[in-house]
């Protein structure tokens, strides 16, 4: 096969591809019923939905900031128990620290599974074993948060190269304080990198959660929109997007911080 | 074996003395930052704790629960339930897909009106960044919550939802890879007098597709999570399917369709990953 | 009559998937000497020098230094053996974003309790002692830096320093210079030969290039497929032979 029937081929196979994605769009919208004509038929619903939207409102000032602060402290409680739990199963978890290789497999198995679930199913299914509240959430979060984090923690430990296991290991030290001295400082930058991300992650989880029970503001919202309050709708909208900008300068801020308490620090002080 | 000035710290007395405090003086600063840092995270974990009246018990009553209530109440998964679930987890599929495809289309014009270099003006670019900015800092389910008050129950107000939250990641991914384009082959182009459809064709295509394809991809697997979320506000798919079969206590019959939005994850993954090789 | 530090006696290693490394080596190393071992890659150099401090577990002979049988030694003894040997390596292997007193200070760590070590409680001696060896490295200027925020030959000296910490009788140095440019190599050689010869420690080191192994070895010993296949000093090693050697 030459050059130019190759070209020909890969042209052809592409635009089969392409053939093949368009249709089952046409398919996805068809099942789903979503037609041009349809949506202009709630043209007049949006229309007065967004009239009676402006100017945003929030009825109960106090118990909107109070369920506010809710959401921030359960995103912060599920990071914190989230990263605990997937701290102590990743060293299970990654493959030159677990004691057996099955271990391993088991650890992160698990945190293929509890992936596969989305944060908001389990928020659900926290509620019917434990009840309603801010607790349901935080476990929900915390469970949540493992199945990310125990995969990104496990691979870093994994990623140490052996030749720093080597280094060590040849001064004599004891396998404690290889992890402590030689390990732990390794990984903490990836550890804290994806820590602060997984916490942005949760504070935009733990502001929908009360949508089912689960604590939070989530559950104004619904609220709101079960007795048809649209400007107030807006009000708590503006709020949550309030929350996660707050959320995401602060996390900036702590990893300013970080990085500030690093070595770094040194420098700085010794000229 | 002889101590050698080497080991001795008494070579040079009063210069290994003032290296040593300067050593101790900024390893203090560091320690004290350190410290610093530590009492306002402990201050912060306080307040979430005692602002949502945590116990520690609670986490083993919890876990317990959880996997008593697992075990007893949702295994085995039903498998009677698997045709009824079918339809819902097929509407979910198509979701994703549509409002992965309304995303793409949408940030496609935003990423590129943002891209700094590209963009026809800088207040345009800052206007078009700031709304992506919007759109990304709303969580999929609140727009979920609107759309379903506007539109009503059902997949479509999902699927535009997910078109919507897929804008906040797709169109600041597109315009952050748009400005990372090399410049030179830009000018290079322009310089040859090319109109700027040519120039996007000839010079920046090339080198954004990869990008273009690996993100567009990559929402379409976090879409699948998504939209199975954002049933349980009535906008559709499994979601709603699931939130029901749990207010009924149908657990068993809500396992099997968690089992299958595991497989259709595990089979969505596997079918990116597979285009992506095909098309790069 | 020179003494001997070293005493290796039919030293062999197969890896578990079945390739051989060392097919038996014998050898003595006297003290205060320093041997080059040269070959090609994958002749097992690296294999050897692992060998004696046990990073990587022998398949069987005998290693005899300081009056015990290395391979002998139970996990405590094998520690207080190995902080008495030295070791630096191609890619240095400090720990990055640790301060570079504090990658010297973990030379110390074999001396400290458990919990002392792991939580980096270093002595005030300790720390005395490890800026001064800095200071004859010439990184006094360095003392805060982050390790991985210096220069290859810098790196490298500070993994010499680590090494000088233990205080070791024997240093190990696998291809300490592979990596770096050609000045920077022979300043770390610089500082590998005056301190083998002022402290009257031993130092074994792999090496790629002939020329540095003969410009700074008093003795050559060459490995191929795992085998002894020279050993005297640089000058009784004939051009012709190199070649042959690294064939």
């Amino acid at each position: 096969m030459n050059l130019d029937e190759w070209k020909k081929q890969k042209r052809r196979t592409t635009f089969f591809l392409f053939i093949t994605l368009f249709l089952f769009l046409v398919i996805s919208l068809a099942q789903l019923g979503v037609a041009p004509g349809k949506l202009l038929d709630s043209g007049e619903r949006i229309q007065s939905m967004l009239n009676s939207m402006v100017p945003p409102d929030v009825h109960e000032p106090s118990g909107v900031l109070e369920a506010a602060i809710e959401s921030l402290q359960i995103a912060i409680m599920g990071t914190f128990w989230g990263v605990i739990l997937s701290l102590i199963l990743a060293v299970f978890g990654a493959k030159n620290l677990a004691p057996h290789w099955t271990i391993s497999y088991i650890v992160k198995g698990f945190a293929v599974l509890v992936r596969a679930v989305p944060a908001l199913i389990w928020a659900l299914l926290f509620i019917a074993a434990v009840g309603l509240g801010a607790v349901p959430g935080i476990l929900a979060l915390a469970v949540n948060s493992t199945g990310m984090l125990i995969k990104v923690y496990a691979e870093a430990i994994e990623e140490v190269e052996k030749g720093y296991i080597e280094a060590i290991t040849a001064t004599g030290a004891s396998k404690f304080q290889l992890v402590m001295q030689g390990i732990l400082p390794l990984i903490t930058p990836i550890f804290i990198t994806w820590s602060i991300f997984r916490f942005d992650i949760n504070i935009r989880y733990a502001s929908v959660l009360g949508v089912v029970g689960a604590g939070g503001i989530g559950w104004e919202l619904v609220r709101a929109s079960q007795t048809m309050a649209y400007n107030e709708m807006l009000g708590i909208t503006i709020v949550i997007f309030a929350i996660v900008l707050f959320a995401e300068w602060v996390t900036r801020f702590l990893q300013k911080w970080i990085e500030k308490s690093n070595v770094r620090a040194f420098q700085s002080n010794s000229n | 074996m002889p101590i050698h000035p080497i080991y001795s710290a008494a070579t040079s007395p009063s210069d290994n003395a003032m290296l040593f405090n300067k050593y101790k003086k900024a390893k203090k600063a560091v320690l004290w930052n350190r410290a610093l840092l530590g009492v306002f995270l402990f201050f912060i974990l306080l307040w979430a704790w005692i602002g949502t009246s945590f116990q520690i018990a609670e986490l083993f009553t919890g876990f317990a629960n959880i996997v008593a209530f697992l075990v007893n109440d949702f295994l085995p998964p039903d498998p009677g339930a698997v045709a009824s679930m079918a339809g819902p987890i097929l509407d979910t599929l198509f979701m994703s897909y549509a409002g992965v495809a309304l995303s793409v289309g949408i940030s496609f014009f935003l990423g590129v009106l943002a891209a700094k270099n590209l963009s026809f003006h800088p207040l345009c670019a800052f206007l078009s960044r700031s709304f992506i900015a919007f759109i990304r800092s709303v969580p999929a389910i609140v727009w979920g919550i609107l759309l379903v008050a506007a539109i009503g129950l059902g997949p479509m107000a999902g699927t535009i939802a997910l078109g919507l939250s897929g804008v906040g990641i797709l169109g600041k991914a597109y315009a952050d890879l748009l400005e990372e384009i090399d410049e030179s082959q830009l000018e290079a182009v322009r310089a040859a007098g090319a109109s700027w459809f040519q120039v996007f064709g000839q010079a920046v295509w090339p080198q954004f597709k990869s990008g273009f394809v690996t993100w567009s991809l990559y929402k379409m697997d976090l879409n699948i999570r998504e939209a199975a979320m954002l049933g349980v506000v009535g906008a559709g798919g499994i979601g709603y399917a699931l939130e029901s079969s749990i207010s009924l206590f149908q657990y068993k019959e809500a396992a099997s369709g968690i089992v299958m939005i595991f497989f259709l994850i595990v089979i969505v993954e596997f079918a990116t990953a597979k285009l992506r090789e095909r098309i790069i | 009559m020179p003494e001997t530090i070293l005493d290796i006696k039919s030293l062999r290693k197969i890896y578990k998937d079945g390739t051989p490394a060392l097919n038996g080596i014998s050898l003595t190393i006297n003290k205060g000497e320093i041997v080059a071992v040269i070959g090609p890659s994958g002749a097992g150099k690296s294999t050897f020098l692992r060998s004696l401090n046990r990073l990587v577990e022998p398949t069987s002979g005998e290693i005899w230094f300081r009056g015990q049988n290395m391979l002998k030694l139970k996990k405590k003894e094998l520690r207080w053996a190995r902080r008495e040997i030295g070791m630096i390596f191609q890619h240095f292997h400090l720990i990055k974003r640790v301060s570079v007193v504090q990658n010297v200070l973990h030379g110390k760590l074999g001396y400290m309790s458990a919990i002392k070590g792991g939580l980096g409680w270093y002595s005030q001696s300790d720390t005395k002692e490890a800026i001064a060896i800095l200071e004859r490295v010439g990184l006094e200027q360095e003392l805060m830096k982050r390790a991985d925020e210096l220069s290859g030959g810098q790196q490298q000296r500070v993994g010499l320093a680590r090494a000088l910490a233990q205080r070791p009788s024997l240093l190990l140095a696998d291809e300490p210079i592979a990596s770096l440019d050609p000045s920077s190599s022979e300043r770390v050689m610089e500082y590998l030969s005056t301190f083998s010869r002022e402290e009257g420690m031993t130092t074994i080191v792999n090496l790629h290039q002939f020329d540095m192994a003969a410009a700074y070895a008093d003795r050559i010993i060459a490995i191929n497929n795992g085998e002894v296949v020279f050993d005297g000093a640089p000058d009784k090693l004939q051009k012709q032979e190199v070649k042959q050697i690294y064939v």
